[in-house]
């Protein structure tokens, strides 16, 4: 949220400097992450599982010669139907220093938007704990979540990084 | 433009640890009673060089302690002083302190003031007492023999050096001169007589330094501050009245041998003089004369002399002096040894300058060079260019995954032609072999980068060796065999704490005082032997003593004591390996050595956590025998493949015993909780492994899968899995890069066919099977 308000001069032309967002779809809801963040995108293979890991830990893959853990977000937040197809992706995403594959339903595209189009999102309770949005961002008639990804992954919530490290 | 000098930092850190080490080596093989003195030079280059990269870099306690080491060193060097046991002691102990220095530096551990200032005291005292030594050569006489016709007075003792040399751009900058200065000024006068544009040390330097030292007190120092070999000292034996800085020769007009300044180098003063040289001239001689004479007006008072004459002696053109019949007598006569040509040494510009064409006495012949110094220079040069490399171990690592790479996709691509049978054409098959040839060639290289020989370890221990025997009043020699035998730099690290302890316990317990081993009726000085050779795809490090043996009664009272349950009948491997067991110590009395009965479980826990094993072999009175196993490396490893459900697991294969099938009725259970099996006579623990990771088996009688015998840290337990899949080799990755720990499994892998296996910490399944039966006991 402190993001989103900054105080001084500064803010107006932070405003207009636009990023990118990657945007993908959980359900009906439709999601967006600093592209920076997002390593690559690719199709679902069927992971080796991991003895004792939640469920919404599918196991880990093997990119290019790394092991990396994969996190289907639709189960974490209890959106969308749960079925692997050959349509199903994972996004890479490079947080932390660390390489972190996330299932979503789909992606959709990519998208700049200014400092001054997202607008802080009201408090509310839900699985999706408002602290890791950033905002909300509305795109003709499409609401985006604007999503800390980074924390998010990096939260205790997602069991991916050892307690003590978080 | 400033330099950021802590970015060599890293660097300094490494060459002096490599300086440090080198020197306690060689202080080591030091024959007390009659030092080499090329041992003694290495020592001293070796001191000199922390000294001179400590004060460039500005770590003034470093410079400062190597210094007052570096003094001593020089005295003992030059003969001064004698040898004595002590010192060697004391610069051992200097040695330690500045490494502890070094690492106080790196911002580890901190140096206690008061040993650097006890350690430095010891080094001054011993340093400053009297020379007990004759002078091995008596100083030649000075230069007033008649055969000099300069009447200038000679100081007596003093020598006057001419330097000349452009420094570095970074000592020029920063105290590099001004050190140099102040070191000089040590030894004697110091006059600048040249110095580059106000401001900028930047340029050509031209000292004169008159004192009485030889010119190699202060060589060393002139080269570590110049820029590559742009250096050069040259020694006027009278001290020029007129100050004339000509180093150019032959500008000055013949006939001006008083002004004419020697460009020459003498050999080291001592060796001879120049009146010898001449007279030994005049004889006919064929007496070595060697070296670069400088005006040397005398040696050639007639063309006779040099036309038959034997020197081998560099000679000046001698502009001054040579007549023109002596010039043609020498030019005809071409058997004449002596070189009349300008310096071919240490290169400067002015070295350079074109010997004018009214000198036809030059001989271009300057390729066998008499001069012992030039000849000692050879090898000094050799090491500096040592053709290797420093690479940071992260490039290394990632060379040896982007290959781990390759092997995984070369077997994917064999596995894919397999799978084709017929269809698949010969020649892509070829080439798969072919490829497949390749890529292990080329994972054997890459992975030897990694390989250090075991020397780097074991180098260390004629030290320990020493130490610990002077303190229990043992006489022990160390023999080392096999230390070119190569291993993983990761093991390397982590062997060196276990093989320490192994030989300190070998020492303390195992070898016996020099009268009980008379008594014994052995030689009193002990034996340890230290081995290493591979075998397999092991590396095994032996530590061997002759000393008493392991006493079994001894041990297996002291076992009972302690509560352990043990037996008459357990088999001597087995008691031995008691001494493993936390606490556990025979000594009689706790040394600060050893004898605390930590060390031991200690030892057994760092090789297992490499992946290796240790075993003892030992005979009452005879000695004992510590044998390290370990893999090769812990990038590699050799597992075996199991099934369970639609998963692949790796076991590692040093913790498998055997495998079996149970029949029916094998396995019972213990308060309805537990299961055991019956294996050999011996109730070992079931670990259902579909249990323990909660995943779908496609067993659920015991009889269709496979047991799998564990022996992990000596507790056996058996691992209930689907079926054995294969061996494997398999590269090791860290789950934990990306994700976190997971409980029962040590790491992961990538199979042939591109997917992630992870491999099972044995230690923690037979934790598991023990905790269960703590449960259901």
């Amino acid at each position: 949220m402190e993001a989103m308000t900054p105080a001084g001069a500064a803010t107006a032309e932070e405003d207009l400097v636009a990023s990118e967002y990657l945007t993908f779809t959980l359900g009906a809801e439709e999601y967006a992450i600093d592209i920076l963040k997002v390593q690559e995108i690719r199709g679902y293979e069927s992971p080796t599982l991991i003895a004792n890991a939640p469920p919404f830990i599918k196991g880990v893959i093997n990119l290019r010669g790394i092991i990396v853990p994969i996190v289907d977000l639709r189960i974490k937040f209890n959106l969308g139907k749960i079925e692997y197809t050959p349509f199903t992706v994972v996004i890479i995403l490079n947080v932390a220093g660390r390489v972190i594959g996330a299932v979503v339903d789909s992606v959709s595209d990519v998208i700049s938007l200014t400092g001054a189009q997202i607008r802080p999102a009201p408090d509310f309770s839900g699985s999706f704990d408002t602290k890791y949005i950033l905002g909300l961002a509305s795109i003709d008639s499409r609401m985006l979540i604007v999503t800390d990804i980074e924390r998010l992954m990096t939260s205790a919530d997602m069991e991916l990084i050892e307690s003590s490290v978080a | 433009m400033a330099i950021d000098m802590s970015q060599f930092y890293q660097v300094f850190f490494e060459e002096s640890a490599e300086h440090l080490a080198a020197m306690e080596a060689l202080l080591l093989d030091l024959d007390v009673d009659n030092p080499d003195a090329e041992q003694l030079n290495a020592i001293f280059r070796a001191a000199h060089s922390i000294k001179g990269s400590a004060g460039t870099f500005g770590f003034t306690d470093l410079s400062g302690t190597t210094h007052i080491l570096e003094n001593l060193l020089d005295r003992i060097r030059k003969q001064e002083l004698g040898l004595r046991a002590e010192m060697v002691d004391a610069f051992l102990e200097c040695g330690d302190i500045l490494r502890g220095m070094l690492e106080a530096h790196q911002g580890r551990g901190v140096v206690d003031q008061a040993t650097i200032e006890a350690i430095c005291g010891r080094l001054r005292e011993l340093s400053s007492e009297t020379a007990p030594l004759p002078q091995a050569e008596p100083q030649p006489d000075s230069f007033s023999a008649p055969a000099v016709p300069s009447s200038q007075p000679t100081l007596s003792g003093k020598r006057v050096f001419d330097i000349q040399f452009v420094p570095t751009e970074i000592s020029a900058k920063g105290e590099g001169v001004a050190n140099l200065l102040d070191e000089l000024r040590v030894f004697g006068e110091v006059e600048v007589l040249n110095r580059p544009d106000a401001g900028e040390n930047v340029g050509f330097w031209e000292l004169r330094l008159i004192a009485e030292c030889d010119r190699e007190a202060f060589a060393d120092q002139i080269d570590f501050i110049a820029d590559s070999g742009a250096w050069r000292i040259s020694e006027d034996q009278a001290v020029a009245v007129d100050g004339s800085t000509a180093f150019g020769f032959f500008e000055d007009s013949p006939g001006m041998p008083d002004d004419e300044r020697g460009y020459g180098f003498f050999e080291p003063v001592g060796e001879r003089t120049v009146g010898e040289i001449a007279a030994a001239l005049e004889a006919g001689s064929d007496d070595e004369g060697y070296g670069f004479f400088a005006p040397l007006p005398a040696a050639a008072p007639s063309p006779v002399t040099l036309a038959d004459g034997d020197g081998y002696g560099f000679f000046e053109p001698l502009p001054a002096v040579a007549s023109a019949p002596a010039k043609q007598a020498v030019t005809e006569e071409g058997d004449g040894f002596g070189f009349f040509a300008p310096l071919p040494a240490p290169v400067s510009e002015a070295a350079k300058v074109e010997v004018p064409a009214s000198s036809p006495v030059i001989t271009p012949v300057a390729k066998e060079t008499p001069s012992p110094r030039a000849a000692k220079a050879a090898p000094a040069v050799a090491a500096a260019g040592d053709s290797s490399i420093r690479v940071s171990i992260e490039k290394v690592d990632q060379l040896i995954n982007l290959v781990g790479e390759l092997v995984i996709t070369q077997a994917m691509l064999l596995q894919t032609v397999g799978q084709m049978q017929e269809s698949a054409p010969e020649r892509l098959v070829n080439g798969l072999v072919q490829l497949e040839r390749n890529t292990r060639d080329l994972q054997e290289s890459v992975m030897s980068i990694r390989m250090m020989p075991i020397s780097f370890v074991f180098s260390r221990f004629p030290r320990v060796v020493r130490d610990l025997s002077g303190k229990l009043g043992k006489q022990v020699e160390l023999k080392t065999t096999g230390e070119t035998t190569e291993l993983d730099k990761g093991l390397i690290e982590r062997i060196a704490d276990p093989l320490t302890h192994l030989i300190r316990n070998s020492l303390d317990h195992g070898i016996e005082l020099p009268e009980q081993r008379v008594a014994a009726g052995k030689s009193p000085v002990g034996t340890i032997t230290l081995k290493a050779y591979h075998q397999g795809g092991n590396i095994v490090i032996e530590v061997g003593d002759d000393g008493a043996g392991l006493p079994r009664n001894k041990i297996l009272a002291k076992a009972r004591e302690r509560g352990l349950p043990v037996s008459d009948q357990m088999t001597d491997s087995e008691v031995f390996n008691l001494i493993f067991e936390a606490g556990f110590s025979t000594a009689e009395q706790v040394t600060d050595v050893s004898g605390r009965g930590v060390g031991m479980d200690v030892v057994r826990r760092n090789i297992q956590a490499m992946g290796g094993r240790v075993e003892i072999e030992s005979m009452l009175g005879v000695g004992t025998r510590m044998t390290v196993r370990l893999p090769l490396t812990l990038a590699i490893l050799d597992g075996m493949s199991v099934a369970v459900g639609d998963q692949t697991y790796i076991l590692p294969l040093s913790y498998v015993i055997e495998s079996l099938q149970p029949q029916a009725g094998d396995i019972k259970t213990l308060s309805n909780q537990a299961r055991l099996i019956q294996v050999r006579g011996e109730y070992l623990p079931v670990v259902v492994l579909h249990e323990v990771f909660n995943i779908k088996s496609g067993w659920t009688d015991f009889t269709q899968g496979i047991m799998i015998v564990l022996d992990a840290d000596g507790t056996k337990a058996a691992l209930f899995v689907d079926a054995l899949v294969g061996q494997h080799q398999v590269v090791i990755k860290s789950l934990e890069a990306n994700y976190r720990r997971v409980p029962g499994v040590s790491g992961a892998t990538i199979m042939g066919d591109g997917h992630v296996a992870l491999i099972l910490d044995v230690s923690a399944i037979a934790g598991l099977a023990r905790n269960t039966m703590q449960k259901a006991g």
